[in-house]
């Protein structure tokens, strides 16, 4: 393995380990979601007894795609680490050393 | 004199208790609760586990009337629905797979409904606030059955701070009851999860009686 393989794996580890801490950051969720429930609750709500929720659009990085319809649904750390790992084995693969013909 | 007194201070202590039937406010006589609300507060939500994550799906598109004696909560009667196409659970995906003939299947059956059939257990928890026990046709996937839910119903006189929300007098409705999906058969598979095959449905709603 020569100095440009190794480079191209240690990078490719460490944007592994990004997405990774991206993913645990943003909650560990098993999806990535584009919206969210968040409480609303008002005065006036618990004056009722009631609560109230709402969706909001909110995208959370999780770790597997929720759907395939738009970019932000595709994109979660098992979607992103694969791009990472063919990329790498791409690169590793150009910058093997080539043997030089001999008589 | 004293022994006399005392058993007269608890038989109305008791019959306070055996007839709080009703709410003590304003307003008086039969009264109607309309429960749709065009900026969507209204909501009905459903609770479910999978292996995976914990799924809330939510609506915000309830429609309904409940009328009854403010009096005597024993008169009630309405129903409450909700379309099947309006429930969310933050994932597009998820969404049209929980719709589709696989699982609700939103087209044959468009709405999930709950009838009142009776309330029982009626206690006052304030002046105008109650807790009941409902007994309701469950309506779900074309499968009616009954239904026992605990509830908790507030009654707001119509002020300057109930106008924000609606005209009229107020009415918050705060349920929540179990289902099990076999019993109105619907197969428990949600894109590919398998989801508990217990699910818990609330309730938060505010009605207006203002015509």
């Amino acid at each position: 393995m020569n100095k440009k393989q190794k480079k191209t794996i240690i990078i490719g580890i460490i944007l592994i380990a990004m997405v990774l801490i991206l993913w645990i950051v943003q909650g560990g969720e098993i999806f990535t979601k584009t919206q969210i429930i968040i409480e609303k609750t008002t005065d006036l709500d618990r004056m009722l007894g009631i609560r109230n929720k709402q969706f909001i659009d909110k995208f959370v990085f999780g770790l597997l795609p929720s759907g395939f319809g738009s970019v932000m649904e595709f994109l979660s750390a098992a979607t992103l680490g694969f791009t990472i790992i063919v990329t790498s084995g791409f690169l590793i693969y150009l910058f093997k050393n080539k043997k030089k013909k001999t008589l | 004199m004293k022994k006399t007194l005392n058993y007269f201070a608890l038989l109305l202590f008791f019959s306070a208790i055996t007839f709080a039937q009703g709410f003590k406010v304003k307003a008086s006589g039969e009264q109607t609760f309309n429960f749709e609300d065009q900026r969507g507060r209204n909501q009905a939500s459903f609770f479910s586990s999978t292996p995976l994550e914990d799924i809330t799906g939510l609506s915000n598109a309830v429609k309904g009337r409940v009328t009854f004696d403010v009096k005597d909560l024993k008169t009630i009667k309405g129903s409450i629905s909700v379309p099947v196409s309006s429930i969310k659970t933050g994932i597009e995906m998820r969404d049209g797979h929980m719709h589709s003939a696989g699982w609700l299947n939103a087209e044959a059956f468009p709405d999930i409904s709950f009838d009142i059939k009776k309330v029982a257990d009626i206690k006052s928890v304030a002046d105008n606030k109650l807790t009941v026990k409902v007994t309701g046709d469950f309506s779900l996937h074309g499968v009616t059955k009954p239904v026992v839910a605990e509830a908790t119903l507030t009654y707001l006189d119509e002020s300057e701070q109930t106008k924000m929300r609606a005209p009229g007098d107020l009415l918050g409705v705060q349920t929540k009851f179990d289902i099990k999906l076999s019993d109105y058969g619907v197969n428990n598979k949600l894109v590919g999860q398998k989801v508990a095959e217990e699910i818990e449905v609330s309730v938060n709603i505010v009605g207006s009686n203002a015509k």
